[in-house]
């Protein structure tokens, strides 16, 4: 999705009154699977728009949002590490490091 | 400010400028979340509320805009903002509806590019050949004069023959564009280029003109060939015009 449709997204979310969060990479080291901008909605329905990198970290992402819309209502700001060396541990191997801000708008 | 609704506005207009937001504070005078928009020409919306810190912010944005690069700074102690750089869906022009413009659209589009077709050939120019693209079967000069152009607009032109190219590009020349790319031989396209030489377009304009079209990637076949006008597009857009210069330049050739 572009940036475009993303805020075209958000505000028709709005217009429907449905709670969501917007995260955006703000920053990253090493190899990520999406680049520094990449911009995810994530709905109060647990409904994704967007994407910031495919399976990779997307699940902390998700979880940080729901936090976020259901209880805290306030913005965090996640540090993903993507350095688990083969994956043994069900983690992500894209071998870098990605913060992103989740927020509610 | 109504963030949503001004971001979006900005964008539909193909505006390029800075949204700048605090992502992690320890001064609970500048909450995170809290949001800045800089414009190109340095005006600022909304703001941290100390004018010292807002002409740090712009300073910080507007580097941002002129590198083009996203990143995150710490703008005072314990409070670090995220500089995104936005700007509004590149629009691609594409004059000529011959079997490039089929994959070339196609690919534009995957990649986040607004595609309108252009030919006068109604059986050509026919939005059954062009998913999700805006197809206008219309006399060149006609449709391309009242047509909006803005600094997100990329044209490609790749007619079928040298005349449609010379009429597309005198009229898209006079008009503000991102991007203009000619398809054709060395030869044809220097003989396009010196006849619009000799009607008027200056010279730094038609200097301007990506000719021939496309990176040097040995491309031959019609997709291999749209590949290579995409990732010029692309190029251009994520970085500038002497990136796509170079890189033509390092395999000494077109294509």
């Amino acid at each position: 999705m572009t940036d475009q449709e993303i805020f075209q997204k958000c505000a028709e979310l709005r217009d429907r009154d449905i709670p969501f969060c917007l995260a955006t990479i703000a920053e990253a080291v090493g190899s990520t699977p999406r680049e520094i901008g990449a911009k995810m909605i994530i709905c109060a329905d647990g409904s994704m728009h967007g994407s910031v990198g495919g399976g990779c970290g997307e699940n902390q992402v998700r979880s940080a949002a729901l936090r976020c819309i259901l209880t805290t209502k306030k913005p965090e700001f996640l540090e993903i590490d993507l350095t688990d060396d083969l994956g043994t541990r069900g983690g992500d191997v894209c071998g870098g490091k990605m913060w992103i801000f989740v927020e509610p708008l | 400010m109504d963030v949503i609704a001004r971001v979006g506005e900005l964008l539909k207009r193909g505006e390029t400028f800075c949204l700048v937001t605090v992502v992690v504070s320890a001064n609970p005078d500048i909450p995170a979340g809290g949001k800045t928009i800089v414009l190109t020409d340095g005006s600022m919306e909304g703001g941290t509320g100390s004018a010292q810190l807002d002409s740090k912010v712009r300073a910080l944005a507007l580097k941002a805009l002129e590198e083009k690069k996203r990143g995150t700074v710490e703008i005072e102690d314990g409070v670090r903002a995220f500089f995104d750089v936005l700007s509004g869906e590149a629009k691609l022009l594409v004059c000529g509806a011959g079997h490039i413009a089929i994959p070339l659209a196609d690919f534009a589009r995957k990649v986040g590019f607004r595609v309108t077709v252009l030919d006068d050939r109604s059986d050509f120019a026919h939005p059954s050949r062009f998913p999700g693209c805006e197809v206008i079967a219309e006399d060149f000069i006609v449709a391309l004069r009242d047509m909006p152009f803005s600094p997100s607009t990329y044209v490609v032109v790749i007619t079928r023959g040298h005349e449609h190219d010379a009429e597309c590009l005198a009229e898209v020349l006079r008009k503000e564009t991102a991007y203009v790319g000619l398809i054709g031989s060395r030869r044809r396209v220097q003989f396009v280029l010196e006849m619009l030489g000799r009607e008027g377009i200056p010279q730094e304009r038609l200097e301007e003109v990506f000719a021939p079209i496309g990176l040097p990637i040995g491309a031959e076949s019609p997709e291999e060939i749209a590949l290579s006008i995409v990732a010029e597009l692309v190029t251009i857009r994520r970085k500038d015009h002497a990136q796509g210069r170079a890189l033509r330049a390092a395999a000494g050739g077109s294509r």
